[in-house]
């Protein structure tokens, strides 16, 4: 591992590092981890070899939030220099079993949670949605994100979402079964071999169906077809900002929630993309809704560990999880719904809300969950 | 020193929807996805960990169709020296027995210390070969290897798993054949990247001929055993399938263990 050094210095820039641990400072796993990024960005460029560094477990602690990255005072990016050190393990091989199957995963099925290929639009069954590889036609690809389409608990937000947009008369379809990762948590490995096999058959797909937009259920899909990709004549949004937009026009959402919520601030939507209006926007014009905000919110949002792989690999470092301190925080502000708009968030979160025995005080929902609810009653 | 290991590309079934193709002594392979075989990619990482320890290289050869390459590619990636495919009509329905003649064929002109198979194929699952050509090859073998202590002297000191949790240690003369459990060690993971850097190394293909094999020796001619049929086993007795939801199927579940005295 000497030989990429001199590639690394260039590539990251190093030498434009001062060491003032901005970095580190704000790094929300540094609270329980040895992962030290101020330290690592001054070790790469003063070691030899760097393999000692990067062998060490701490190095899949982070959850590439992005907040070193976005408070760089000299513009540096600690995070790419993260997944740079992941890279070289990910091509050494000797990684955790658990990733190793996620990856393995990625590349046979299109997925990283092992299911089977044909089995993608199950959640879709009853909904009778148009699907562009059967020869629908629709204005708008609505991209499911493989957590949304497998995961038993998340496929009840992709069925929310879509009864959201069918009642602003948003035009969509899905790529059905076609449809394949998106190769954000895969990059963000450090597999970059691999996302970019996955980022060429999704934009593939696009061009073969004709598609100029696109919503997505999940931040870390929209960050990655939006930023990773960056293909040209392709709108990107979230689908907090198409509804966001919609109900600016006209409220369609008139049953009356009364409850206390919070929302959460995804890292891939808020930080990284400066989407903190919209969901709030939503929210607020829900009747009933009383919106309180976390101390920590907007660009401060406290990461919930869900990012940058971590959905198959356990941290390093002792202590609560920051998915424990958030629901903590959400039950002593008195709120009783947590919203989010993130697949990793809510799993994290729900979990975190059992581990800490809060079930029967706070609920965790996707906004798209509580418009649903709006809906109905 | 110089050891071959012997590998299969094998269709994933655990979780897919089998179907029994036309013929009825297979299933169909469309729609299926291909991997190494689980055993093997562990006798491969083995191979690759004594090479990392003793030094010379490594040999992989898997019998099949072009497809086969890519399983090949992975061993590359993962550390082997050279490729070998072995692959002809007549190769068609071999048993193991003749799976293992193929191989020893390929095998004996070939400068070796130790010879790797997986214990068994996940689609075939016969656990024949290794043995089978330790036989052919005239040399001793070990089968369900689950350690290699040490090799040295010209003698492998190795351990294989016996029931119970006991394991047994045998000391063999080398060469020797050694069919590798899961669990032996941990595969690494191959890159893209990795595949891409192994891209171009030539892969040896030889046929029948070039193996001086007679086509009577191969495919269920050379083979021992026949296939009839393959099919799935009735449905028994007792047996609930449920229905709906996670939440409803959990519910469900705790109302018949319940009900029939599992939890109070």
């Amino acid at each position: 591992m000497s030989g990429e050094k001199d590639a690394f210095l260039q590539k990251h820039d190093l030498y434009g590092c001062f060491q003032c641990g901005k970095c580190t400072g704000g790094c929300p796993v540094s609270l329980k981890s040895d992962l030290n990024i101020r330290r690592l960005m001054i070790e790469v460029l003063l070691r030899d070899n760097l393999g000692p560094i990067v062998r060490g477990e701490d190095i899949w602690d982070c959850t590439t939030c992005k907040t070193c990255t976005l408070r760089c005072p000299r513009g540096l990016e600690p995070m790419n220099l993260l997944i740079g050190l992941r890279t070289l393990l990910v091509e050494e091989g000797h990684i955790p079993k658990t990733l190793i199957d996620a990856l393995e995963s990625a590349y046979k099925y299109g997925n990283p949670w092992n299911a089977a290929k044909n089995k993608r639009s199950d959640w879709a069954h009853e909904l009778a949605l148009k699907v562009l590889p059967q020869g629908d036609q629709a204005a708008n690809l609505y991209f499911v994100c493989c957590t949304a389409a497998y995961d038993t608990r998340l496929q009840n937000v992709a069925r929310c979402l879509v009864h959201c947009l069918r009642q602003i008369e948003y035009d969509f379809a899905t790529l059905g079964d076609e449809e394949i990762c998106c190769g954000s948590e895969i990059r963000r490995m450090g597999e970059e071999g691999l996302f970019e096999i996955l980022m060429h058959g999704n934009i593939e797909s696009f061009k073969k169906y004709d598609i100029r937009s696109i919503v997505t259920t999940s931040p870390h899909c929209y960050n990655t077809i939006k930023n990773d990709y960056a293909a040209d004549g392709l709108e990107v949004r979230h689908y907090t900002q198409v509804l966001a937009e919609a109900i600016g026009k006209k409220n369609p959402f008139s049953g009356e929630i009364k409850k206390v919520i919070t929302y959460h601030d995804p890292c891939f939507l808020g930080k990284q993309n400066r989407i903190f209006d919209e969901p709030r926007d939503i929210l607020k014009n829900i009747p009933g809704v009383t919106l309180v905000d976390f101390d920590r919110s907007r660009e401060n949002s406290l990461c919930c560990e869900g990012g940058g792989g971590r959905m198959w690999v356990e941290a390093s470092g002792q202590g609560p999880r920051l998915a424990e301190t958030r629901i903590q925080d959400a039950v002593e502000m008195g709120a009783e719904i947590l919203a989010t708009a993130c697949p990793f968030c809510l799993l994290t979160f729900e979990d975190a809300v059992k581990t800490t025995g809060n079930e029967e005080r706070l609920r965790v929902m996707d906004i798209t969950e509580i418009l649903d609810e709006a809906l109905c009653e | 020193m110089e050891i071959i290991v012997c590998i299969k590309r094998v269709p994933e079934t655990a979780d897919a929807d089998i179907v029994i193709d036309k013929t009825g002594r297979d299933i169909e392979r469309e729609g299926l996805v291909f991997d190494i075989n689980e055993w093997d990619n562990y006798a491969v990482e083995e191979a690759i960990l004594l090479k990392e320890k003793y030094g010379g290289s490594v040999t992989v050869i898997s019998l099949g169709p072009e497809e086969a390459n890519e399983t090949l590619r992975k061993a590359l990636a993962m550390g082997a020296y050279k490729a070998i495919r072995l692959t002809d009509p007549a190769f068609q329905d071999s048993d193991g027995y003749a799976i293992a003649r193929i191989l020893s064929r390929a095998i004996g002109p070939l400068p070796y210390d130790l010879i790797l198979t997986g214990v068994q194929t996940e689609d075939d699952g016969y656990g024949q070969v290794g043995p089978t050509l330790a036989e052919i090859l005239q040399i001793p073998h070990a089968s369900i290897v689950n350690k290699i202590e040490a090799i040295e002297n010209g003698r492998a000191r190795v351990h294989r798993e016996l029931e119970g949790g006991l394991d047994e240690v045998v000391d063999l003369e080398l060469p020797a054949v050694l069919t590798i459990q899961s669990g032996i060690n941990e595969p690494r993971y191959v890159s893209i990247m990795g595949i891409r850097r192994v891209a171009k190394i030539e892969i040896k293909v030889l046929d029948l001929h070039e193996l001086s094999m007679k086509p009577d020796e191969a495919g269920e001619p050379g083979s021992m055993t026949v296939v009839e049929r393959v099919f799935f086993p009735p449905t028994g007795e007792g047996a609930q399938i449920l229905e709906g939801t996670a939440d409803e199927i959990a519910d469900k579940v705790i109302s018949i263990l319940k009900e029939k005295g599992g939890v109070a």
